[in-house]
């Protein structure tokens, strides 16, 4: 028998066409397909329209696995998952489509787990797609954190040897996120540092945003290859622009209206949180014009600056609520005390110098006198 | 990655030790000028020495600024007076009172002030621009300037063009990614920091000490040997 499609698999799991139909809109939208503008301009729709090609593909494909491995992370990731806006979206993808290996939300346990884990590498092997989710510990000897006995690498690689495509989700994984954050006690990296052989598409965000981490394994499973991404590997799509380019405070910003504290005047009115150590202006996500919880706020929104969650080391880029042009390390009294003292000393020894050699100058002319 | 990293040591690593170099350099700077050698009275003045130093402080903040023809550089060029003194101000505004460089003294002093709105900092960035581009023309055309300019002096002016430009694209959200533009600023103010005391752009600390002494000579009623 053939492999059972994408759409064959759904159709059994219950899901009626029109709710499919509903489905691949969602999901042309989300991975950013759409008709080029000028084919819009004109009107003359030519060729079938986002969610049919999205259908076409569904209809066609057959379903590839998800193995989601977790390493050293708090589970934030698969929380916002579970918890997402789109629960349609989400449970589609995740629960009926793919998802063969999850530790947290699978109800195998023990042997059992990953018996299973191994059992869908090795018939799907060249094709599952490995999610990451917490950063790998590769210090001593891989001790920090181990899955059934075995070390963090070792799965990692195990794992990543036969996936078609890897995605490291949340910053953590991305990044090595906070297990990473100063003194890296565990050696923590992120995951295309330890997987070098294949290209690792980056999801950073903590938590990611769920239906950027649904939307791009989709764009995989719909499209056969991962999307285009940054210098950073992160889809363009989602990471394309700075949580300050789509900001509602932004006309704030460029009128210089800023919250001084968080509850002042400035923060009751909504006005720019820059002051208050908002990073919107380097952060890449989506979090401005996605938004979180069915598009009803995300931190800015909800009066709290920007973490910059999704960029690299972000847990040692300076305060959270020290303005983002102040220095990374605040100087210190002693170093400048240092400074000053050495200036000033140097300075003092050179003025000796001189009035000794005028004195003596003065004495040897009055001599020839 | 490589803006994100540069820029994390142009703040942090780099933007500190720019700091204490320019520290050490100032206070280098002053010890050796305060201690070039005072001259005794030798004979008593009759003025008053404070009164001085009162009125010329007066002059250069009250008059100077504000009635131009008192000063003979404006009769002499114009020009180096009005583009000269707009650029100053402009300096001013913008890193007391624009809000990103009053976070910078806040996490450096430990409290803050008040700071003017965005536009007004952008136009006085734009003001400032515009009349470093007129004091280079100046200094590029004007016989005499032509002939006293040496190497030092186009490095004065490059490195105090360059974080306006720098901070203006920045702030405006111009041609670069944001952290480009940032990790440029900063590689500007470091580089700035540096060179202060190294030049005469440490005027901006000793010029008191100057107009001090100047105050002080010119309110001396005696004859001076």
């Amino acid at each position: 028998m053939a492999e059972k499609t994408i759409y064959q698999h759904l159709k059994e799991e219950g899901v009626s066409r029109r709710e499919f139909m509903k489905f691949c809109g969602l999901l042309a939208g989300l991975m950013g397909v759409e008709f080029s503008p000028p084919v819009k301009a004109l009107g003359a729709v030519a060729g079938p329209s986002p969610e049919k090609m999205v259908a076409d593909a569904l209809k066609s494909k057959p379903r590839v696995p998800i193995i989601w491995l977790e390493l050293q992370d708090c589970a934030g990731c698969t929380e916002a998952i579970s918890r997402s806006w789109s629960p349609s979206l989400v449970k589609l993808v995740l629960n009926k489509i793919a998802l063969d290996y999850q530790e947290t939300l699978m109800a195998a346990a023990g042997f059992q787990a990953e018996e299973a884990k191994k059992e869908a590498m090795e018939k799907y092997k060249g094709k599952y797609v490995l999610v990451v989710e917490g950063s790998p510990a590769i210090g001593e000897d891989q001790v920090f954190c181990t899955i059934g006995g075995r070390g963090n690498i070792d799965l990692l690689n195990e794992a990543a040897e036969g996936a078609a495509a890897i995605i490291a989700t949340g910053n953590c994984a991305a990044f090595g996120g906070i297990p990473k954050a100063n003194p890296n006690p565990t050696n923590a990296r992120g995951v295309w540092e330890v997987i070098t052989s294949k290209p690792v598409l980056n999801i950073p965000g903590c938590p990611a945003i769920p239906e950027v981490t649904t939307g791009t394994i989709v764009y995989f499973l719909v499209m056969g290859k991962l999307p285009e991404m940054d210098s950073l590997n992160r889809p363009m799509t989602f990471y394309g622009h700075t949580i300050h380019d789509h900001c509602l405070r932004r006309p704030f910003y460029d009128a210089g209206k800023y919250a001084d504290s968080f509850d002042d005047d400035g923060a009751r009115a909504g006005h720019c949180l820059y002051k208050l150590g908002c990073k919107g202006p380097t952060t890449y996500n989506a979090c401005s014009s996605l938004k979180w919880y069915q598009g009803l706020s995300f931190p800015v929104q909800s009066n709290h600056p920007c973490l910059a969650c999704s960029q690299p080391n972000f847990w040692d880029g300076g305060g959270f609520y020290q303005g983002q042009s102040a220095p990374l390390n605040r100087p210190d009294l002693a170093a400048f005390g240092i400074a000053a003292g050495a200036g000033a000393a140097v300075g003092v020894a050179l003025a000796g110098a001189n009035s000794i050699n005028k004195k003596r100058a003065e004495h040897e002319s009055k001599k020839e006198k | 990655m490589a803006w994100d990293e540069l820029l994390r040591f142009l703040r942090g690593p780099m933007f500190y030790a720019a700091l204490v170099f320019f520290l050490f350099g100032m206070f280098f700077r002053l010890f050796r000028v305060v201690l070039l050698g005072w001259q005794r009275d030798r004979v008593p003045s009759k003025g008053s020495k404070i009164g001085g130093v009162v009125i010329t402080y007066l002059k250069s903040i009250l008059i100077l600024p504000f009635i131009p023809w008192v000063k003979l550089t404006f009769n002499k060029n114009a020009l180096t007076y009005v583009a000269g003194g707009v650029f100053h101000l402009s300096l001013f505004g913008i890193i007391f009172f624009g809000a990103p460089h009053m976070l910078v003294w806040k996490s450096i002093l430990g409290f803050g002030w008040p700071t003017l709105p965005a536009p007004y900092v952008d136009w006085l960035a734009a003001i400032g621009i515009i009349s470093l581009v007129a004091l280079l023309i100046n200094r590029l055309v004007h016989p005499v300037l032509k002939k006293i300019t040496r190497t030092a002096d186009w490095f004065n002016w490059t490195i105090v063009f360059l974080p306006f430009i720098t901070g203006y694209v920045m702030s405006r959200h111009l041609w670069f990614e944001y952290q480009a533009a940032f990790s440029l600023h900063m590689i500007a103010v470091d580089l700035l920091l540096i060179w202060i005391p190294l030049s005469r752009i440490s005027h901006f600390m000793l010029y008191f000490f100057s107009r001090t002494i100047h105050g002080a000579q010119f309110g001396k009623r005696a004859v001076t040997p």
